[in-house]
């Protein structure tokens, strides 16, 4: 299987503060792969290095196996990179279908001019891409939101959609920052089985950040775990659970 | 397969212009009754509502960068100078002070416009480095080298004070300047313009509509509303803020090129600050963001004189000696009603419209 994106020797500086240190990692193809870890432990950081909207102080970025260095945050996405966010970045004064058709901008092809008279092939790639986003919706089970204004959704349904934005982008690869934060059992399962079949049914690479370690151990393939800008632990799920340090991590947040 | 109930295929319909036959029918009912205003208004009127339609053009271009891709531009009047000095020079008479070629509308109208566009494509790299203010602050430099440029290049625009003529009206080879005779009815030379005006607010007010109905106008708001989300989205911020910069200029260009045709004559001075600010109260006014509110605004704003100088006439105040004249007025009223939307109806005369038609769409038997 070949590395979709490794990590080499990765630091991330802010001013003092060191987010990440010398962080080193492979994620391969068809992973469900896991970053666990207590608060500032460096999870969104590694997140944001790999779709550009931060540049690694130190260290490089391969995305399938090309260097990003120089690539500015849309290039990572055209090449197949999507993701959510960790507080909703939805945009509010739009329906939840006009936020899923911007997911699915990068399969839209044609110009300002042609926007302009919305020519024929305007209307044909338009068509295009309501087809990529009502397929999104229809995996998604949102039917009933398509028309409503994100603002008067509640928040459960706004994380699937922002979901639907990213999946819209026909990824190879999906970031998810704790997609089930907020949410309750049930919501949490409903989260967890798209998750799944987002891995197993669409073959999409996910790499998965979350708090819970209850979630991650039942669906990920493979986990890492941080804190304070360190990697703690690479492995098998169940191993996590049995990893001193990991233990020590948690308990040091709650204890 | 699984069963999908909901499953939605009727894509077309949905992104129409017009939803449904009854829109379709009062839009042409519009136009039709606008082709008839040159038989009945006075020629007063008939400037008033010219302008507004050109006026109209150019706040759709500012409403297009501005409302639409929420990037600051102070410089939109300058962008509408430029296009009515390319057109005085293509399409203007040369004195010993000016050049001017003479040359037909079917040239100066659209370079005017791409003209405009170019150098709105110039500044926009400025807007990709720059946010907020900062923007602000670079595009009110803009007004200012325009307008050094403006009252500098005297063969072009005659020099502060004296100005110029505006393009002179001759289009596919046809004198238009002393009107056209059609049987046995006489078109004046701004009947012309007024047609010719009716014609592109009509063209370029379809093309807003089509922009935010396509992936263009979506890519706009994304930028406007979260621009770190839009480029995770893929999005160029570089490339749509370029677009959006070239699209505003280009109405801007087009508007300028016939906006001083109807009165003949223009002066450098004209492209101030304060010309360019008024863009933007009219887009607050009317709507920002939204497709008709630049319309309803550039009609308020222009016509806004001679309603309130009807309304003197009709009460007999204008010749008591009131101790307002009517231009005093008119900038207590447009004053006053940019703070009133700014507070209370940020969707401007549009929210305003859209309120009353909810209405009145609720309003049993309405149908
Ligand atoms: N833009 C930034 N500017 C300054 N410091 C930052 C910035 N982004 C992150 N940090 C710091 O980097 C560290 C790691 O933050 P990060 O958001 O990656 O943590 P996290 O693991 O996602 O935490 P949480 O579980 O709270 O989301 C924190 O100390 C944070 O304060
Ligand atoms: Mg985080």
């Amino acid at each position: 299987m070949s590395n979709v994106i490794s990590f080499k020797d990765v630091s991330l500086n802010f001013g003092g503060v060191q987010a990440l240190k010398n962080i080193s990692f492979d994620i391969q193809e068809n992973s469900l792969f896991a970053i666990i870890g207590p608060n500032g432990a460096g999870k969104t950081s590694i997140l944001n290095c790999i779709n550009g909207i931060y540049k690694p102080t130190n260290g490089s970025i391969e995305i399938f196996g090309e260097d990003t260095s120089n690539l500015e945050p849309d290039e990572i996405a055209n090449a197949g990179v999507s993701r959510t966010f960790q507080n909703i970045e939805l945009f509010e004064n739009m329906t939840a279908l006009d936020n899923i058709l911007i997911g699915a901008h990068r399969h839209i092809n044609y110009g300002p001019v042609q926007g302009l008279f919305f020519s024929k092939k305007a209307r044909n790639e338009e068509e295009k891409a309501r087809k990529i986003s009502e397929d999104v919706i229809d995996f998604l089970e949102i039917e009933e939101y398509r028309y409503s204004y994100i603002i008067s959704l509640p928040y459960g349904i706004q994380k699937r959609i922002e979901l639907g934005r990213a999946l819209a982008m026909q990824p190879k690869v999906i970031l998810l920052d704790e997609p089930a934060a907020g949410m309750n059992n049930e919501e949490t399962e409903d989260i967890a089985r798209f998750i799944l079949d987002i891995h197993e049914e669409l073959g999409i690479t996910v790499i998965l950040i979350d708090h819970d370690m209850n979630m991650v151990m039942d669906i990920a393939t493979e986990v890492v775990a941080m804190d304070f800008g360190e990697k703690l632990f690479q492995g098998l799920p169940e191993d996590a659970a049995k990893d001193q340090k990991v233990i020590d991590a948690y308990l040091g947040v709650s204890g | 397969m699984k069963n999908r109930p909901n499953l939605f295929t009727d894509y077309r319909k949905e992104s129409s212009i017009f939803p449904n036959n009854t829109q379709k029918f009062w839009f042409a009912v519009l136009i039709l009754v606008s082709c008839t205003f040159p038989f009945f208004l006075s020629s007063y009127w008939k400037l008033l509502v010219t302008t507004s339609l050109l006026t109209a053009i150019a706040c759709w271009g500012l409403n297009i960068v501005s409302g639409l891709a929420g990037q600051i531009n102070l410089a939109h009047g300058v962008f509408v100078g430029i296009g009515t000095y390319v057109s005085a020079i293509i399409g203007g008479v040369a004195t010993s002070s000016v050049i001017g070629y003479e040359l037909d509308m079917i040239i100066w109208l659209p370079l005017s416009g791409l003209a405009a566009a170019f150098v709105g494509i110039l500044i926009s790299p400025v807007s990709a480095r720059l946010k907020g203010l900062n923007l602000g602050l670079v595009t009110l430099a803009l007004v200012f080298i325009g307008s050094h440029f403006f009252s500098n290049l005297k063969f072009i625009t005659g020099g502060a004070g004296l100005g110029r003529k505006a393009a002179s009206l001759k289009f596919l080879g046809q004198d238009l300047e002393a009107g056209l005779q059609i049987g046995n009815v006489l078109l004046e030379k701004n009947d012309i313009i007024y047609y010719f005006s009716l014609f592109l607010c009509i063209v370029m007010g379809l093309g807003v509509k089509n922009l935010t109905r396509s992936k263009i106008g979506r890519a706009f708001s994304a930028i406007r509303d979260r621009d770190i989300a839009a480029e995770a989205l893929g999005i160029n911020l570089f490339k749509f803020k370029m677009y959006a910069f070239a699209l505003a200029s280009f109405y801007a260009g087009i508007a300028g090129s016939l906006l001083f045709t109807i009165a003949g004559g223009v002066e450098p001075g004209t492209f101030n600050l304060l010309y360019s600010i008024i863009f933007i109260a009219i887009v607050i006014i009317g709507g920002a963001g939204t497709v008709l509110g630049p319309l309803y605004g550039a009609f308020f704003f222009t016509t806004l004189p001679g309603i309130i100088q009807a309304v003197l006439h009709a009460t007999g105040l204008s010749d008591t000696g009131f101790f307002l004249n009517a231009g005093e007025i008119e900038r207590i009223v447009f004053g006053f009603f940019i703070i009133f939307f700014l507070i209370f109806e940020p969707r401007g005369l549009w929210g305003i419209w859209f309120r009353l038609r909810n209405y009145f769409k609720a309003w049993p038997f309405s149908y």
